[in-house]
């Protein structure tokens, strides 16, 4: 193609540094949000108005943001959930299932400890809290575990594995606390018993205690792949699994260490959403919408190239656009699913322009 | 070049009226540079129709960089291509094969799971339209018989030999309309009469005007033998290109290196010591479920090389595989300084002292998008010397990367450039430093000198040749015979997967052994 005496063609990247993968989301994001101002003018509203309206709300606005904060902690641990087997070349796409046994965990210590019981205001947080951080983690990475066992015991699909398994913690969680479930909310509603007010997750300002476990599971994460001898072995495996074997590492530890870490860090996400944020504190009833919030951590984890720490902003954005979202969809009379819609459009834009972290445009004056 | 001019460049009247001997194409002023490097640097190069134009030139002197760029698969910085005395630009290789150029990697790219002509067919431009596979099938079957190319079309390709293999990514390219060939080390994994085979079938492509360029690296009588024409490079520049009569092998090898070649191994005298291995009625399967060793037993002692000569699929590779712990024991046992580790887990084995260079340094040796520094920490990252409470000293695993760059002459800008980046001889001496840096007292060397320049050939040798000095056990695997005899002091030819005799390399002459590689004759010297 000629363009003003130019010429211009596609060229095959040799290399790609951190910061040009940076400018292509950025990129990318500029032309999601232009491409889906059309539905917004199709709606009859302004896309600029929209848009400040999403940004202010999600990011400036007191309430607003930490809804935001709430969804971008959910966000983060589900995209470490992805990232950790990413890394040895797996695909975890059960985060959704294993954030379910995880919350069903926590639920299952407060249950144990009679914490069900309207009466039960004061067990004691120290022990509790602890307990059901604890017993989460472990729910998610039994979850996962057997996704990873599958997998290197008998090389088993574990993206077919951890899909069944989505399905199956679905079941689980609905059986556990719709009507006549153990979970089962005293007033009925569909929904679990509340979190007694003295064993809710502490909050660190106005933000769940929870947004430590983010931030510093993205800077271990990246340190534990960039200088540990286990972060070594998950990453030679990710690229070469036959390179792998030669040099001593046996794929089965990898595969299930990697699904019981990313399992667990789901499990986290399940308890971060359902005991920790304010104003929920029990498993609601639309927990499917939880469920497919996790599955976001597929993308932000594809978008940020497998980094803990990159994922970071990723994760912010999108929590910010999908409760930006919500809001100017009520705020200015839309139409229902704006939020998902728009983190739809952003998600295929980003994953389209993953093409030129392998392609560049060059110039040429032609003669 | 605009758009509609690509359209004109239809096969057709490109190739129309070629006279034997003019030139096809013309390539000026070459240079491409990567981070660090230039890799070609002011290139002149001509293909003339009917000619077999070798390329020579040590490792990392720019020879694919330089078919890649004429195959279209890279872009030059600066410098014009001419097909026919008009100027082209190629995009990407579609460009290249839709004017008539074709090559042959080194590294196969077909589909194992698909037969052979459907593998000849994916891709080609007219694949959609007329999949008429009967007429297909017939032209691709009077191309293979014209130039002797024995396959059977609907063979799946997972069946097949490395030089069918070969032959099928040469059918395809010819089937695609190639007028200039180019082959990327064609005779690197082959066997000897697989080889044979191809330089005959190059050499009755070339009577039909074929351009045809096969870049061979170390293998200097093939060029002497059969091509009409030589270019040699070094460091990015064509530093000698002459017509192949007026060559000698000791001058080109000069011009490569840019100094004498002596071709002088330092052979030491040791006393052997204590045996290291002993294999006792090993029997292992391949891939394929079928045994591909039976029986097989052998010793080797401290400061011994056991030379294994056979041809390629005799069961050398599984072998080298079942010693390093990479393939079950069918039957038999292994002992390794009196310990029995026919079951013990690769790491212990790395441990314990057995060090592996396996064949296949691409897929296995190496990991290509990690840093020469990570790759040298394949075989370090689980040493105490290397890591403490589970951290790895990368600053140490620079500095040992960085003696080893110096050591083995590494052609590389940084110990950080990722393993892919550097050309194959040079993985090759990054793979070997590695291996034998940790001073293994059994080396298992699997085609150690593969895809290395003569120089470095030379020195790798005298490496092994150290290492046994020292003490170490060396099993040596190779279908260089002239290889397995200087430097073994026994020789064992396999034959499907059987040893046929254990000879003293001092006595061995080379027909002999050629004729029990060839399952012809058991000798039964005493070892
Ligand atoms: N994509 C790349 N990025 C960076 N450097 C590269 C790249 N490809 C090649 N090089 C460098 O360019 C130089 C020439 O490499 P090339 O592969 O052309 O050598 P070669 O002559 O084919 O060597 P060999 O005989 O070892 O195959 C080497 O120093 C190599 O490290
Ligand atoms: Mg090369």
């Amino acid at each position: 193609m000629t363009v003003a005496g130019y010429e211009m063609k596609l060229e095959r990247r040799v290399t790609l540094a951190g910061w040009q993968a940076a400018l292509i989301a950025l990129l990318a994001i500029g032309v999601a949000l232009a491409a889906f101002s059309v539905l917004f003018i199709l709606a009859g509203a302004s896309p600029l108005t929209a848009y400040r309206e999403i940004f202010r709300y999600a990011f400036f606005n007191r309430y607003g943001s930490l809804l935001t904060l709430n969804r971008f902690i959910f966000l983060a641990l589900a995209t470490f959930a992805f990232v950790i087997p990413f890394r040895a070349g797996l695909w975890n796409i059960g985060m959704t299932g294993q954030m379910y046994v995880g919350a069903l965990a926590a639920f299952g210590v407060l249950y144990a400890f009679g914490g069900k019981q309207p009466g039960s205001a004061n067990l004691n947080p120290y022990v509790v809290i602890p307990l059901m951080v604890i017993a989460a983690a472990v729910g998610g990475a039994i979850t996962g575990a057997v996704a990873g066992f599958l997998k290197g015991k008998w090389d088993v699909n574990e993206i077919v594995v951890t899909m069944m398994l989505n399905f199956m913690a679905f079941w689980l969680v609905s059986h556990m606390i719709k009507e006549g479930g153990p979970f089962m909310n005293p007033g009925g509603r569909g929904e679990s018993f509340e979190v007694p007010p003295s064993v809710r997750g502490p909050l660190i300002g106005n933000v769940p205690f929870t947004i430590v476990f983010a931030l510093g599971l993205a800077l271990l994460l990246e340190w534990l792949f960039a200088k540990t001898k286990l972060g070594y072995q998950i990453r030679a495996y990710g690229h070469s699994p036959k390179a792998a074997r030669y040099a001593g590492i046996v794929p089965e530890r990898i595969s299930i260490l990697v699904f019981v870490v990313g399992g667990a860090i789901a499990g986290l996400a399940g308890y971060h959403y359902f005991a920790a944020v304010p104003g929920v504190y029990k498993i609601s009833r639309d927990y499917a919408y939880f469920g497919d919030l996790a599955f976001y951590g597929i993308i932000c984890g594809l978008i940020a190239r497998g980094n803990a720490i990159a994922a970071l902003p990723v994760a912010l954005l999108f929590g910010g656009l999908s409760i930006g979202g919500r809001f100017v969809q009520g705020k200015l009379g839309l139409g229902f699913g704006i939020d998902y819609a728009l983190l739809g459009v952003l998600m295929i834009t980003l994953v389209a322009f993953q093409f030129f972290y392998r392609y560049r445009f060059a110039w040429n004056r032609s003669e | 070049m605009g758009m509609n001019e690509r359209v004109q460049l239809q096969q057709g009247d490109l190739w129309r009226d070629v006279r034997p001997g003019e030139v096809i194409l013309e390539a000026r002023g070459i240079t491409k540079r990567f981070p660090g490097v230039v890799a070609n640097d002011h290139i002149d190069f001509e293909i003339r129709a009917g000619e077999i134009h070798a390329i020579l030139g040590e490792n990392g002197a720019g020879k694919t960089t330089l078919m890649n760029i004429l195959f279209g698969l890279l872009q030059p910085d600066e410098g014009e291509i001419y097909l026919r005395g008009r100027r082209v630009q190629f995009r990407s290789p579609l460009d290249a094969i839709q004017m008539g150029i074709g090559m042959v990697h080194q590294h196969r790219k077909l589909i194992p799971a698909h037969t052979v002509i459907e593998n000849i067919l994916l891709g080609h431009p007219q694949a959609g339209s007329v999949l008429n596979l009967k007429q297909a099938e017939e032209k691709v079957a009077a191309l293979a018989e014209r130039y002797g190319f024995k396959v059977d079309l609907r063979a799946r390709v997972w069946q097949l030999s490395e030089g069918e293999k070969q032959a099928v990514e040469i059918l395809k390219a010819l089937y695609r309309g190639a007028r200039i060939l180019i082959l990327d080390e064609p005779t690197s994994a082959l066997t000897p009469p697989e080889t044979e085979r191809l330089l005959e079938a190059v050499q009755a492509m070339a009577q039909d005007e074929l351009g045809i360029v096969p870049f061979i690296t170390h293998k200097l009588p093939i060029v002497l033998a059969i091509s009409d024409r030589v270019t040699v490079l070094r460091q990015g520049r064509v530093v000698a290109r002459m017509a192949t009569r007026e060559a000698t092998e000791q001058l080109l090898a000069q011009k490569m290196v840019g100094r004498e070649v002596l071709f002088r191994l330092q052979k030491p005298d040791v006393t052997p010591g204590e045996p290291v291995i002993q294999v006792e009625n090993l029997a292992a399967r391949n891939d394929k479920g079928h045994l591909a060793l039976d029986g097989v037993s052998f010793t080797i002692r401290e400061g011994e090389i056991l030379g294994i000569a056979g041809v390629s699929g005799n069961g050398q590779h599984e072998l080298a595989e079942v010693l390093a712990g990479l393939r079950p024991v069918e039957q038999g046992r292994i002992l390794f300084a009196g310990q029995d580790i026919t079951h013990l887990p690769i790491l212990d084995r790395w441990r314990l002292g057995i060090g592996y260079i396996p064949a296949e340094r691409i897929d296995v040796g190496s990991i290509g998008d990690f840093s020469l520094i990570e790759n040298v920490l394949m075989n370090y990252y689980f040493d105490e010397g290397f890591v403490r409470q589970g951290i790895i000293d990368y600053d140490k695993a620079y500095r040992l990367t960085e003696r080893l760059i110096v050591e083995y002459n590494v052609a590389t800008p940084s110990p950080r450039v990722k393993a892919r980046y550097l050309s194959g001889g040079n993985l090759q001496k990054l793979i070997l430093a590695r291996v034998l840096s940790r001073k293994p007292r059994l080396i298992i060397a699997n085609l150690p000198t593969q895809a290395l320049d003569v120089g470095a050939t030379e020195f790798v040798r005298n490496k092994l040749l150290a290492a046994k000095a020292q003490g170490a056990a060396i099993l040596l695997i190779s279908e260089d015979l002239d290889e397995i005899m200087s430097l073994s002091d026994w020789i064992a030819p396999i034959y499907e997967g059987r040893l046929m005799g254990m000879l003293p390399a001092a006595e061995a002459k080379k027909e002999t052994v050629g004729a029990m590689m060839a399952g012809l004759q058991q000798e039964a010297y005493a070892s």
